[in-house]
């Protein structure tokens, strides 16, 4: 009888617990909204929020912002002791380090048995998107046909000077990439291949989205730039493609709850709905790579890209990476 | 009751303190955070100490000087460009009778609603070295592609053209408030037109110009909107770029140091306010605006009146017309592209439809409306208060008012918004995360613009008006109320529109205050930008443009017929 009760007592706990799996709907609903932070853009959390309030009753509200500044204003807050937000979504590095100061508690959601392991993180959880960088090009001034076959087709003397690229030295992104380049090519090759670009004079942007404005504009036709934009720009009649090589680099994206979510249901209500496969259609449609089993982006041979993520380096490895193709970029 | 106390219970001296306290606790709040954090060695709610490191790292590093040096001359380019276009557009639209000067004057006034991260992105559209619409044109014509945008004249003409609505506004005003009578003895003196405008009438508005150059030098200073645009891909590193990318844009971000640079901003500023305030000092020799009855005259231009025509027109195509041509052609494109047949072919209204069925962006227009009209309101107000008590009251210590209400102005948008941050994230009056942390925000940091257009109006009146109140004994206020209050109308509404537009596309210090469902339109407009959804952005651009310019147009039509003739 004991044990009956500890048991009895356990399963209370549980279903008590804020951080339960399974979302009390009702709960949620009288909750009314979920307060997220995160980087992925308006436009899609718009449709997601759309979709999610029609479905249940909640509304979103979303602060938008680099994962930098998410991360800025969580910690602010929190070190103010004002934790507003319940869901955020955001960079591996940064969520480790909320996760070590307490800001978010731990994620748990039915919907991570549709992802494979290999996109699990043992703190945080399942990337659920994989932000892919490649070389991009403006079918409207480049053929397929005369469009590069390779990574190393690009060092050939007719692309010097005449593909765009986010400055390694400046955008954290571009610096990790550059730097994981080992993973596809082998080190010596890799750093072979960054000495060839950087003597390419290639047009250097501040960051992704201005480098694939440029391509998409025809003022750089070719460069590095999130294969996302060729479904994104596609549906709006752009002629965008990319160079198909075997593997890709790109950034892994994951989600975190607060330690202390003021909307405890909605915010789990919202995990649920945002890692199932309704959701994740949603981001497959505007052309995001996302991880969960058998959903792909809306561009063509998508599946067949074997994605690799990026290597995270810290304070340190930015600023000795940073220096190392501040030297061979800039000079 | 003794000579001192009874000093301090006059009302004069009650209204100095009530707005020096007023002033004090919203400059001096945030900026004490900033000031502290620039001293500590870990950010604010981090057990950490008093340290000089972030100092030592800032100016030990050989390339903080070179960086003041480009900000230095990247400002004072833009300012002195902006105050030359100004001029000329002012003195042609309010001065003479060159033909269609009302319709130039209400365009000059636009780029001053144009949010400035759009006309920097249009003049990009414009002139960029390999796809610009002018170089495309210029070589299917001439064979040649002569502009590139990405260059220290690229980025101090951008700049220049963002300040010059702003130079305009003080500018007019204070040409439309000027004495004639001395205009009048010069030319019985014999003097012709050329010789009074060089003589008497430019020397007239000297405070007002200088008031414009002193303004627009420390904003083009801070600005970041043009740099970020210009600067960064022509890998010109100005003050506010590099504080940007390694304090702000920077991993992990570092707070101290972007309030080391933030202070180091602030001395460079008190030492402008300074010369300004030394310029000024005898404002006796400025004043114009006498008991006697005026209309500054139209200068009678003959022949010559086409061309003042065509030559404000020309700036205006700069300023305004070019510009928003461009603005709307890219909120009619599905995408971003360059101009083709195809392109023009593919033109849709889509982004203007989804206007009025995004609650996003309808919310993103009233909280907007809200902080322009209210925000507006109350800081301009404030600013005449101020101006008034440093400018026509002998009570001790009136500069410091000045001084207080210029330290916020100092400090990049972005660096005071962390000062705010810190100062009201835990204040008793909750208002973190709502609409009035911003409505503090702004009020905080633009209170100078409002000063100094409601200053180069009040030092050209002269002080008998008030004395002559004073003798058929009325009071401070009815002497406000009656005399001063109505002489200074110009330069509050000046003010007004200045302030309003400016709340509507605020964007540097809302991007980091703002909180879910309290979104205003900047950083709505900036979000497009970062998305690449350049033609929702232009959308929402040509929309908030249209707005302020109904706001404009019903400020001045409210306010016609009052101002002082």
């Amino acid at each position: 009888m004991t044990k009956i009760r500890i048991a009895c007592a356990l399963l209370l706990f549980v279903f008590l617990s804020p951080n339960r799996a399974y979302p009390d709907v009702a709960g949620a609903k009288k909750e009314g909204r979920v307060t997220i932070y995160g980087s992925l853009e308006t436009s899609t959390m718009n449709l997601l929020e759309k979709l999610f309030k029609q479905k249940y009753g909640v509304d979103i509200d979303y602060w938008w912002g680099s994962s930098t500044k998410v991360t800025d204003r969580i910690t602010t807050e929190f070190r103010a002791g004002k934790q507003l937000f319940d869901v955020t979504l955001n960079h591996r590095p940064l969520l480790k380090i909320m996760k070590k100061e307490g800001i978010v508690g731990k994620l748990n959601s039915p919907a991570f048995k549709f992802f494979p392991a290999e996109v699990f993180d043992s703190e945080v959880g399942p990337a659920y998107r994989n932000v892919v960088i490649g070389i991009i090009y403006n079918e409207s001034h480049i053929k397929p046909a005369d469009a590069p076959k390779s990574y190393e087709d690009l060092l050939a003397p007719k692309w010097k000077g005449k593909f765009v690229m986010a400055d390694p030295t400046r955008h954290t992104t571009t610096t990790q990439w550059l730097a994981s380049m080992p993973k596809i090519m082998g080190k010596e090759k890799a750093d072979r291949y960054i000495k060839g670009l950087a003597a390419q004079r290639p047009v250097l942007a501040d960051s992704i989205t201005p480098a694939s404005q440029k391509i998409l504009t025809g003022e750089v036709p070719i460069g590095f730039a999130f294969t996302k934009y060729i479904a994104i720009y596609g549906k709006e009649g752009a002629k965008l493609d990319y160079v198909k090589v075997e593997k890709m680099l790109g950034d892994g994206q994951y989600m975190g709850i607060s330690s202390k979510p003021q909307h405890p249901n909605a915010a789990q209500l919202f995990i649920d709905f945002f890692l199932s496969d309704e959701g994740m259609k949603i981001l497959a449609d505007v052309g995001e790579t996302v991880t969960r089993k058998g959903v792909y982006p809306a561009y063509k041979d998508a599946d067949k890209i074997k994605f690799m993520d990026v290597d995270e380096l810290d304070e340190a490895g930015f600023a000795a990476k940073s220096k190392e193709y501040k030297d061979i970029f800039l000079k | 009751m003794t000579a001192p106390v009874r000093r301090f219970v006059q009302p004069v001296y009650l209204l100095y303190i009530c707005a020096g306290l007023c002033l004090a606790f919203i400059s001096l709040y945030p900026t004490f955070f900033l000031f502290y954090g620039s001293v500590r060695s870990a950010p604010l709610g981090v057990a950490g100490h008093l340290s000089a490191s972030n100092y030592i790292r800032v100016y030990s590093d050989p390339e903080t000087y070179k960086l003041v040096a480009n900000t230095l001359i990247f400002a004072a380019g833009a300012s002195g460009l902006s105050v030359i276009f100004a001029l000329a557009l002012a003195w042609i639209t309010v001065r003479t009778n060159a033909p269609f000067r009302g319709l130039l004057e209400l365009t000059a006034v636009i780029p001053n609603i144009m949010p400035s991260l759009l006309v920097a992105i249009s003049w990009v559209l414009l002139l960029n070295p390999t796809n610009g619409i002018v170089n495309q044109l210029s070589l299917s014509l001439f064979g040649l592609a002569p502009f590139n945008i990405y260059g220290i004249p690229g980025l101090i003409f951008v700049e220049s053209l963002v300040l010059s609505p702003l130079a305009y506004l003080i500018i007019a005003a204070a040409l439309r408030g000027m004495d004639p009578s001395l205009e009048e003895s010069a030319k019985t003196s014999g003097s012709n037109e050329l010789g009074v405008a060089l003589r008497i009438t430019f020397p007239l508005i000297r405070p007002a110009v200088l008031a414009a150059a002193t303004l627009n030098f420390v904003r083009a200073a801070e600005s970041f909107d043009t740099p970020a645009i210009i600067a960064l891909p022509a890998r010109i590193e100005l003050f506010t770029t590099k504080m940007f990318r390694e304090a702000i844009g920077s991993f992990p971000t570092n707070h101290n140091l972007a309030a080391t640079y933030g202070v180091g901003l602030v001395a460079l500023v008190f030492v402008f306010v300074y010369l300004y305030r030394r310029f000024t000092a005898e404002v006796e020799r400025f004043a114009t605006v006498t008991g006697k009855g005026f209309r500054p005259h139209q200068i009678d231009l003959r022949g010559w009146k086409y061309l003042a025509s065509l030559t404000a027109l020309s700036i205006l195509v700069l300023m305004v017309i070019l510009p928003f041509l461009t603005l709307v052609l890219v909120s009619l494109m599905p995408f971003y592209q360059t101009l083709s047949r195809a392109a023009l072919e593919a033109l849709t209204l889509r982004h203007y439809v989804n206007l009025f069925q995004d609650d996003r962006i309808y919310s993103a227009f009233r909280n907007s409306l809200f902080l322009a009209i209210t925000g507006a309101t109350v800081c301009i107000l404030f600013a005449a208060m101020i101006s008034y008590l440093t400018v026509k009251t002998k009570v001790i210590g009136r500069g410091l008012l000045e001084a207080l209400a210029f330290i916020p102005w100092a400090f990049p948008g972005t660096a005071l918004a962390i000062g705010i941050l810190w100062a009201y994230i835990n204040f008793p009056i909750p208002i973190y995360a709502t609409l009035w942390i911003l409505m503090v925000a702004y009020i905080t940091r633009y209170l100078p613009y409002g000063l100094r257009a409601v200053s180069s109006v009040i030092v050209q009146i002269h002080k008998d008006l008030e004395e002559a109140s004073a003798t058929c004994g009325a009071g401070l206020w009815t002497t406000l109320r009656r005399i001063l209050f109505p002489l200074m109308r110009p330069g509050i509404v000046a003010g007004w529109i200045i302030l309003a537009t400016f709340f509507i596309r605020e964007f540097s210090c809302s991007i980091f205050l703002y909180s879910p469902g309290a979104e205003p339109l900047g950083p709505l407009i900036y979000f497009y930008y970062e998305e690449g959804s350049f033609g929702a952005m232009a959308g929402v651009g040509v929309m908030t443009m249209l707005v302020s310019v109904l706001l404009v147009a019903a400020t001045r039509g409210l306010t016609k017929g009052r101002a002082i003739a």
